[in-house]
């Protein structure tokens, strides 16, 4: 580069010395410099002429054959050029693989903005909501998808979970709405068609509901037997003893299917228990008394009344909560235990407790605790008997009300269930001692 | 021609507070369908506590009219818009009227299939009455999904399915009579669904009534006694001028 620079100046001084020669043979040396000068500016100015009409116009010209450093610059422009048409290029393959790949994904993703207005969405979007490209953009979501779980769920925090709809002018169609917010208060909308699982889950449930039904009516007919023979004094008293066991087990089995029916009725019925006031504390005294009255019980049951509030729920999900817990505790507990049960309220609502000395469930466990039919370990508890369905029905009774079930226990020293509810579900001593019930 | 640049400005820069006046009558528009929703599915599934719930909330939108109402005096007072915006305004206190009486009807629809719930249910399930539900439905959706994109086409399409649902509504009114005079035992239940059926028709009016106002928002022109196959036209003509 350098080396052009030198042949310019030397060109330039070159034309000069011409002009001083030319002005030494012929007329004023002054005139003859100054028209050497001003011939090499003029042709400055040309090629820079040159030069400008071509960057305008670059689309549709060659790059003009310029000398020296006026050929030098063209040649970088048009290195300048040639390298952002390549990363242009680069930028709209990218693009296009990105909408490709939108395009081929099974969900359907909408971006929205703080406003929750809709900024872009994919094919699969249009198609599951409706949503027509471009009129949309632009528009508030909550326009164009107006369920009203929809509204609430938007406007909500708690975007953990998804949301099921239905939106209301295709029957049979399940959507799983999720709101994923990311930086500068955008959030991206998750669409997806969950109607196969909802049916399917229907399936289930159906089933379950529909097999227990039917095993009570075989069920009932050899328990019947059962008793009879238990009765008959003309048997063999060989088989007292198995038929006594053959009583245990058909009850046994009575129990799991009724287990099994009261979780399928709480699952089927969504949302809310209805509000009778109910008189906790009389329900946990008449549970203690039963529990007392229990042979296989450990030594100390007691009972601790913190609050003579009540709850508004139904009295027969609160009491099958209750005995489930309270079984539990006992079940799992040696003969010297203590088993407590108590009850209590504070500004943040209700409470439940069953605290127990018992043999304890290790950590690994206790996330797992409600699933159906969940065993801690096969061997203990199938010995003991009951459903596994238990806790389970715990946990839907508590949603039907509000509440959630907390566990927390140490292995070898004992464990602590609490069912929570929500103030607005709590029937206060004041109100009852003034209606007089 | 106007036409567009009043779409393009409504429908992209409406000031803060109209597009909130807006949004809360698509919220009150999807609570309304949800009603719908919900009385035609109490009456198909014969669920009572289903049908009963939707007369008890169907006070919920009477207050969001009111509300609404209010919002829009506010507007007009303190902001006292002119043209396009005015017909915004004017519109939205029409159309929550309408779905304010949507919401009437289809709650007569639940409490009617509350009671329904508790007769003996005909052979065909109610298959007719289902199908023109979910045609009224359908309406009032399209109709407030125009409403929502200010798509004048697309309310003149939802206006023209009124006259299937007038035709279909007669056609069952018809086949209620045949079984009133065959067998007078199902009298009482063909009256009720007769009740429903004409619900149901009024709800596909109040439809199209939406449908009218969003055309008057669009396009500044009051199509109310005008016949569709005019509008239509004259729609076309305007958003091929503002293609071009």
């Amino acid at each position: 580069m350098a080396a052009m620079w030198t042949f310019a100046l030397a060109r330039l001084a070159g034309i000069l010395l011409l002009g001083l020669c030319l002005g030494l043979l012929i007329g004023p040396v002054w005139l003859w410099i100054l028209a050497a000068a001003c011939l090499y500016l003029a042709w400055q100015l040309l090629t820079l002429y040159r030069l400008d009409r071509w960057l305008r116009m670059r689309s549709q010209m060659d790059p003009p054959d310029l000398g020296g450093i006026w050929g030098d610059i063209v040649a970088q422009v048009v290195r300048l050029h040639r390298r952002k048409q390549f990363h242009k290029q680069r930028l709209v393959q990218l693009f296009r693989e990105l909408r490709r790949s939108t395009a081929a994904l099974p969900d359907g993703v909408i971006i929205l903005s703080a406003q929750r207005e809709i900024v872009w969405f994919n094919r699969q979007a249009a198609r599951l909501l409706g949503l027509r490209r471009p009129i949309d953009v632009g528009l508030r979501i909550d326009n164009l998808i107006r369920s009203p779980e929809f509204v609430l769920y938007l406007h909500g925090d708690d975007f953990a979970m998804p949301l099921v709809i239905r939106p209301p002018v295709q029957l049979d169609l399940y959507l799983a709405l999720q709101v994923v917010p990311y930086g500068g208060g955008q959030s991206l909308l998750l669409v997806r068609d969950v109607t196969r699982q909802m049916r399917l889950e229907s399936m289930r449930k159906d089933f379950v509901a529909n097999a227990s039904h039917e095993l009570r009516t075989p069920l009932t007919v050899i328990s019947g037997y059962l008793d009879t023979l238990a009765d008959d004094s003309s048997i063999d008293p060989a088989w007292f003893g198995p038929i006594k066991d053959m009583r245990a087990q058909a009850k046994r089995m009575n129990a799991i299917i009724a287990d099994l029916l009261e979780l399928s009725r709480l699952e089927s019925t969504d949302g809310e228990a209805p509000r009778d006031a109910i008189d906790v504390p009389s329900m946990l005294e008449r549970l203690h008394r039963d529990a007392l009255a229990n042979a296989d019980r450990p030594r100390q049951v007691l009972l601790d009344l913190e609050s003579t509030d009540g709850l508004f729920g139904s009295a027969h999900e609160l009491e099958s909560a209750f005995t489930n817990l309270l079984v539990n505790g006992m079940k799992y507990t040696p003969a010297e235990g203590t088993v407590r049960m108590r009850w209590w309220v504070d500004e943040e609502g209700a409470y439940f407790s069953v605290i127990d000395s018992g043999i304890g469930i290790p950590a690994e466990h206790i996330p797992r605790l409600t699933e159906r039919f969940y065993r801690v370990d096969a061997g203990r508890s199938r010995g003991e008997g009951g459903s596994g369905l238990g806790l389970a029905i715990v946990k839907h009774a508590l949603q039907r009300h509000g509440g959630w079930l907390d566990v927390q226990s140490t292995e070898g020293k004992g464990s602590i269930f609490t069912c929570h509810f929500p103030p607005q579900r709590i029937w206060k001593e004041a109100v009852r001692a003034a209606i007089g019930a | 021609m106007e036409t567009a640049d009043l779409t393009h400005h409504i429908s992209r820069r409406f000031n803060e507070d109209l597009e909130k006046v807006r949004n809360q009558v698509l919220q009150m528009g999807g609570f309304v369908e949800q009603q719908l929703h919900k009385a035609i599915t109490a009456l198909i599934e014969g669920d009572s506590r289903l049908g009963e719930s939707v007369a008890t909330d169907d006070y919920k939108v009477n207050g969001m009219e009111v509300s609404i109402d209010e919002e829009c005096s506010r507007i007009l007072a303190i902001r006292a818009p002119a043209a396009g915006d005015l017909r915004v305004i004017v519109a939205i206190i029409k159309t929550i009227t309408d779905l304010e009486r949507i919401g009437d009807e289809g709650e007569k629809i639940g409490y009617i299939a509350s009671r329904l719930a508790t007769m003996e249910r005909p052979a065909d399930k109610y298959r007719e009455v289902k199908h023109l539900g979910r045609q009224v439905a359908q309406m009032v959706h399209d109709a407030l999904d125009a409403f929502a994109r200010m798509d004048s086409q697309a309310a003149v399409r939802t206006a023209q399915e009124d006259k299937m649902v007038d035709e279909e509504y007669e056609s069952i009114q018809r086949q209620c009579i045949t079984f009133m005079m065959e067998d007078p035992r199902t009298i009482r239940r063909a009256l009720e669904i007769m009740w429903i059926v004409r619900a149901l028709e009024r709800i596909g009016d109040h439809a199209k009534n939406i449908c009218e106002y969003v055309i008057y928002m669009v396009h500044g022109k009051d199509i109310r006694h005008t016949s569709l196959e005019d509008v239509a036209k004259q729609i076309e003509a305007a958003h091929a001028l503002s293609r071009r």
